[in-house]
């Protein structure tokens, strides 16, 4: 297992647009494993590669135990509305209220490079407009109805 | 991305009630005023499930017990609670799926520090799902207390003093009826203000169904509120959230015209806004209560309706109060008490009340009681009320104020409807039951004082 850094807000890699991904390479697999390791870590549900300071069009996701492997990802329809709170691992101890489609399809390869449509509701929903705005250089808090608010610290231990 | 984690959030609020001793209701509005930017569902899921989880900790852990080698008395208390969350979700919860359930409680585990323990939590929890409706509770026949006490969650000493003092049958009526669940909000009406109609079409307008209470004319029950504060027809005072057990105090007690009203503990001050809207704006109420913070809790509510005919005090009911002596005409005696009436509501209430505390509070009662019968004055009423079904405190209070103090009990049976069916009104008394009645377990007393020679 190999953790990597998650950059933080302020960090000029967030702003910068990813690169399409244009073959499948021993290395591209280990970014993709290094991603949900350090997604997992963190209590994440979803990652994009510019998180971990690599400008390629990779995301990972994982809402309900499914985990997802979305490489040069295209939302292709979207409908309906729904409106909660969102957190991002590079805005850490922050959450805001976002309004994104209640529902997407997306297009996208999956890690052994097939093409997968993938459709998604609620949080799947959600996690795909989030990580895929990342691609873009964009974060959630762009998009915020109202402040952000602090959350709670989330790595306290149990105290005995 | 990451989501806000309700279960997280309940397993915290759950740790600070059962490990650090905090009251549910309190612990559970701070962390709603905390998140309150979480979403409608997310925030409705935190409070269904803190609230059930408490609701039905007995039966819950022994279904634990009934999967785990290790004990819930000697489980790690974040495990403890985390697996309690967990079955209360898995055997009340339509719609989470049960292996949600387990997966986000594993996870939990992990997040917390408990690594080592996640194989448990995931065994017991699916262990519990997959044989849910094949659990075998205590059967009745055998061990009706403890049969009781798992089926309702009422600790084993409630179950045997309702049994007691109400016999097996009534008792199962009261415990069933702990579990009844109106979620309409009572509230009264200040008819000195405006008219009950005239309040059902205001709230109306605010879009709030009200619907009038079959046992009071002034009370309503309120359909889809979902935060009081912001009805204007209750910022004006209209309104009083008060339910109709307690209504009955100020009617029994029927104040006329003039009368000088003494309620010796008035938080929040229910009781004794009653008593000021029935005296029509004459008379006088002094609202007292113990502490600041609960003077200033009266306060708010007399502001809100504008009554002047009341004042809110501060006064310990337990010292003399030589000035007050013989110049009531109703004394008000609403005690601290050991709340049983009231655990459907309240659940902290049966698991922290205990025989011994229930003893110690006979006492605190007869203190305040004896300073609360020298202000009566000659030919004036008092009235003794508690939320409690314990007959110490109720039955054997009346019992003891009338062959101790020049008091006469009065006929109170006129002011109940027949269709509650209370008998003993005629002797001065009635005792309310949950599941009885379709009300909080409540019990009521009247007295006129007589001159002592």
């Amino acid at each position: 297992m190999a953790l990597r850094n998650i950059r933080v807000m302020g960090d000029e890699i967030l702003t910068k647009v990813c690169r399409p991904v244009k073959e499948n390479t021993p290395k591209i697999q280990q970014l993709i494993d290094d991603m949900f390791d350090t997604m997992y870590d963190a209590y994440g549900v979803g990652l994009a590669a510019p998180q971990v300071g690599i400008l390629k069009r990779i995301v990972v996701i994982d809402t309900d135990d499914n985990p997802m492997v979305l490489i040069n990802p295209e939302i292709i329809e979207t409908s309906g509305e729904q409106t909660g709170q969102e957190g991002c691992l590079s805005v850490p101890g922050k959450s805001g209220e976002v309004t994104r489609p209640n529902y997407v399809k997306v297009r996208a390869l999956d890690r052994d490079f097939h093409e997968i449509i993938v459709e998604g509701e609620e949080l799947l929903a959600r996690a795909i407009c989030h990580e895929c705005e990342h691609l873009d250089g964009h974060l959630y808090v762009e998009k915020v109805n109202g402040e952000l608010m602090d959350t709670p610290d989330s790595d306290y231990m149990e105290e005995e | 991305m990451i989501k806000v984690n309700t279960r997280e959030i309940v397993l915290d609020i759950l740790f600070e009630i059962n490990e650090k001793g905090a009251f549910s209701h309190q612990v559970l509005k701070q962390a709603l005023q905390k998140y309150q930017y979480l979403d409608k569902r997310d925030r409705a899921f935190i409070t269904i499930v803190t609230e059930g989880t408490m609701e039905n900790l007995i039966q819950i852990d022994f279904i634990i017990n009934q999967f785990s080698k290790v004990k819930t008395g000697k489980m790690k208390p974040l495990i403890l609670n985390l697996l309690r969350m967990s079955v209360y979700q898995l055997k009340f919860l339509d719609g989470v799926p049960a292996a949600a359930v387990c997966n986000e409680a594993v996870k939990l585990a992990v997040k917390r520090g408990f690594s080592p323990l996640k194989g448990f939590v995931n065994g017991v929890l699916r262990a519990i799902a997959r044989n849910m409706e094949q659990i075998n509770y205590p059967d009745a026949s055998e061990d009706l207390v403890k049969h009781l006490s798992i089926v309702y969650s009422i600790p084993e000493w409630i179950v045997e003093q309702w049994i007691y003092q109400y016999g097996a049958e009534t008792a199962s009526r009261m415990m069933k009826g702990t579990q009844d669940k109106d979620h309409r909000l009572c509230v009264r009406c200040n008819t000195s203000i405006s008219s009950v109609d005239e309040c059902i079409r205001l709230l109306k307008e605010e879009g709030v169904e009200a619907e009038r209470h079959p046992y009071l004319e002034e009370a309503l029950l309120l359909e889809g509120v979902d935060y009081l504060g912001k009805l204007e027809i209750f910022r004006k005072g209209y309104l009083m959230v008060q339910d109709v057990s307690s209504m009955f105090v100020a009617k029994v007690a029927d104040p006329k015209e003039g009368d000088y009203c003494i309620d010796i503990c008035a938080a929040p001050g229910g009781k004794s806004l009653h008593l000021a809207d029935l005296l029509k704006n004459t008379g006088m109420v002094e609202a007292r209560d113990i502490s600041d913070y609960k003077a200033e809790l009266v306060q708010s509510n007399i502001d809100r309706s504008g009554f002047t005919n009341i004042r809110a005090v501060v006064r310990d009911g337990f010292l003399e109060d030589k000035d007050s002596e013989n110049k009531a005409d109703i004394v008000i005696a609403d005690l601290p008490c050991s709340g049983l009436g009231v655990i459907g509501k309240k659940s902290d209430i049966k698991y922290n009340m205990t025989i011994e505390k229930q003893k110690e509070l006979v006492k605190v009662q007869r203190c305040l009681l004896e300073n609360a019968v020298k202000m009566v004055k000659s030919g004036g009423t008092l009235l003794f009320s508690t939320c409690t079904t314990n007959q110490q405190e109720n039955r054997e209070n009346f019992e003891w104020l009338k062959n101790n103090y020049s008091l006469e009990p009065e006929d109170i049976s006129e002011y109940f409807p027949k269709e509650l069916g209370v008998q003993t009104g005629k002797k001065g008394y009635v005792q309310l039951l949950p599941g009885v009645h379709k009300m909080d377990g409540f019990f009521i007393s009247k007295f006129k004082r007589i001159s002592e020679e």
